[in-house]
């Protein structure tokens, strides 16, 4: 004689097509879900491992630096804001400082770029303390410059190959006509270096005209130290200011919570159409079975036994569901990473949806115990059935 | 805020500005309507060396041109785009663009070309170069329209010598490097059409 679970099973499988389409849209709201959990989990692991990437945890710039900077890339106009090296010297002697680089960007307008010209952007960097900061990048060809005011270039991949440019080739700085030599063409790292050209910061100086300026310091500080506090201390040095990585982590994460909500509110959507659809056919399963639960509990079984019979039958569509909704969750997971990354303002490199069996776990048992909730309703409709009204009835009726 | 937003800018600019590789045109609309005034639409293809005919097909292109294929823009399996441009059901002709190295940077030379392969236009879509404006000017894209593969057979794209009508254009530049790196890009150009189109 075949257990509850037995029974329950066979029930479910006397009306496929339902119990197909009511475990579909399980399995549609468990993939949501799962994706949502992994979207969240995936998402802050790229966007740390992005601002690690930069090598630096603080950015001084100089007072509305970048404010002049986006005006330059827009319009490809005028000047930078700058600061006075020698402040490179004065941030050396906090204790709280590991290590720092400067840096010195400049843009300039290449007529030749396209029809109507293009801005091309290069970065001037300190030979002996960026490669510090930047351990992940490797060289394709080459090495980095032979002396600190060297002019010499190294190129980020992506950039050495839209350009077709070797170690030992030339490049022209436009405006200024000025030759540089590649001595260095670097791996792909998947980060904003894969597009940059790089270099020494003294030769940005010499070839612009600007001697002693800097337009930003890169500051790596000592693990023990509080962050926020030593960007209070930096914010008092006149005519500078303080980018700190955290606080542009923050400001992607926010730009980013406006897409995670809507996506949380179609999960949650979706979550109620499949509670829903899951009552809906226990509640007809029941409804068809009317005079056959009746005839159950003449039988001998009991309010209990009816109540737990429904009740699993509404567990196994749940955990059914649950388990194909995963399994799809994962076999999908790059459509779903590409969907994510069409939708959201900015995306990070590396996989933005992480799906590990601790999530799939914790993502079917949120849908068992929905499962579990919802069942309770048409369960105990089932075990109120009194036998002799069931049994004289001709249709299946409460 | 608002500074966090455009710092973010800035740590993207790099890609941002090398956003664009391959050798689309980074207008097509406009661009084809500048170079056949008369369409009324375009149909774009992709092609390959790889798709069709493979190493065979690599030693006859490199053969026609005189020269190896090298570097990133010159494997088998770059990708060709090109654009077949109409007067309504009537095929005007094509536009088609090739990556080049240059002195200082990558060249984009893009033909336009009638059915029979004659050169209607010519113009650089990115250079790098000291003469820049030399090398653009109509003085000297000019001097190829009308031209075909023929008139380049005989011309040695290393030396910019030979015998046909493509050998008599002369270095708008003095010695200017990147007039040998055009010829080079014009005649992969229509050795590649050659193959790809014209099968002549």
């Amino acid at each position: 004689m075949p257990g509850i679970s037995g029974i329950a099973y066979k029930n479910l499988r006397r009306k496929r097509l339902r119990s197909v389409l009511t475990v579909f849209g399980i399995a549609l709201s468990t993939w949501v879900l799962v994706s949502l959990f992994g979207f969240n989990k995936g998402y802050e692991a790229s966007l740390n491992k992005d601002i690690d990437n930069l090598g630096f945890q603080v950015l001084l710039t100089a007072k509305g630096c970048p404010y002049e900077a986006a005006t330059l890339m827009l319009q490809g106009g005028k000047g930078l804001r700058y600061m006075p090296e020698g402040i490179v010297d004065s941030l050396k002697t906090n204790p709280e400082v590991d290590e720092l680089t400067p840096m010195l960007m400049q843009t300039v307008f290449d007529v030749n770029k396209g029809e109507e010209g293009g801005v091309v952007g290069y970065l001037g960097i300190d030979p002996q303390t960026y490669p510090k900061m930047k351990t992940y990048l490797k060289f394709n060809q080459g090495n980095w410059f032979t002396q600190n005011d060297a002019m010499e270039a190294v190129m980020g991949y992506e950039a050495a190959e839209l350009e077709q440019r070797e170690v030992g080739d030339m490049i022209l700085i436009p405006e200024k006509e000025i030759e540089v030599k590649i001595v260095g063409v670097l791996k792909r790292s998947g980060t904003q270096d894969d597009g940059t050209i790089f270099l020494p910061y003294k030769t940005v100086q010499q070839i612009f005209g600007l001697p002693g300026q800097l337009t930003s310091v890169g500051i790596k500080v000592n693990k023990s130290v509080d962050i926020t506090a030593y960007e209070e201390e930096l914010y008092k040095i006149p005519d500078v200011q303080v980018v700190s990585m955290a606080q542009v982590k923050n400001t992607i994460s926010n730009l980013v919570s406006t897409a995670r909500v809507m996506v949380m509110s179609i999960a949650i959507i979706a979550i109620l159409i499949a509670m829903v659809g899951v009552i809906n056919t226990i509640l007809m399963s029941v409804l068809e079975r009317y005079q056959e639960i009746g005839i159950m509990k003449s039988m001998g079984a009991t309010t209990a036994h009816i109540f737990r019979l429904i009740w699993f039958e509404t567990i196994m569509l749940c955990f059914a569901g649950g388990v194909i909704g995963s399994a799809m969750s994962a076999v999908l997971g790059k459509v779903t990473d590409s969907v994510i990354r069409y939708i959201l303002p900015y995306a990070p490199t590396g996989s933005l949806v992480r799906i590990d069996l601790a999530l799939v776990v914790r993502a079917i048992g949120i849908i068992v115990a929905i499962g579990l909730f919802s069942g309770i309703y048409p369960a105990l409709r089932a075990a109120r059935i009194r036998p002799i009204e069931a049994i004289r009835s001709a249709d299946g009726e409460f | 805020m608002k500074h966090k937003l455009i710092f973010l800018l800035l740590i993207l600019l790099p890609i941002l500005l090398s956003a664009a590789t391959g050798c689309d045109l980074q207008d097509p609309d406009k661009d084809v309507k500048r170079l056949f005034p008369g369409s009324t639409g375009f149909k774009t293809s992709y092609l390959s060396v790889a798709k069709s005919g493979g190493k065979a097909l690599l030693t006859r292109i490199e053969t026609a041109l005189g020269d190896k294929f090298s570097g990133t823009y010159e494997t088998m399996d770059v990708p060709y785009t090109l654009y077949h441009v109409y007067k309504n059901k009537t095929l005007l002709g094509y536009v088609h663009g090739v990556n080049q190295k240059g002195q200082y940077g990558g060249l984009q030379v893009f033909l336009a070309l009638d059915p029979g392969g004659k050169i209607l236009g010519f113009y650089y879509q990115k250079l790098s170069s000291k003469n820049g404006a030399k090398f653009k000017s109509t003085a000297f894209t000019n001097q190829f329209v009308g031209l075909s593969l023929a008139d380049f057979k005989t011309l040695d794209i290393k030396t910019g010598k030979g015998s046909g009508r493509a050998a008599a254009i002369k270095n708008p530049a003095g010695t200017d490097k990147d007039f040998l790196f055009t010829l080079r890009g014009i005649k992969k150009n229509l050795v590649l059409m050659n193959v790809f189109i014209y099968k002549k």
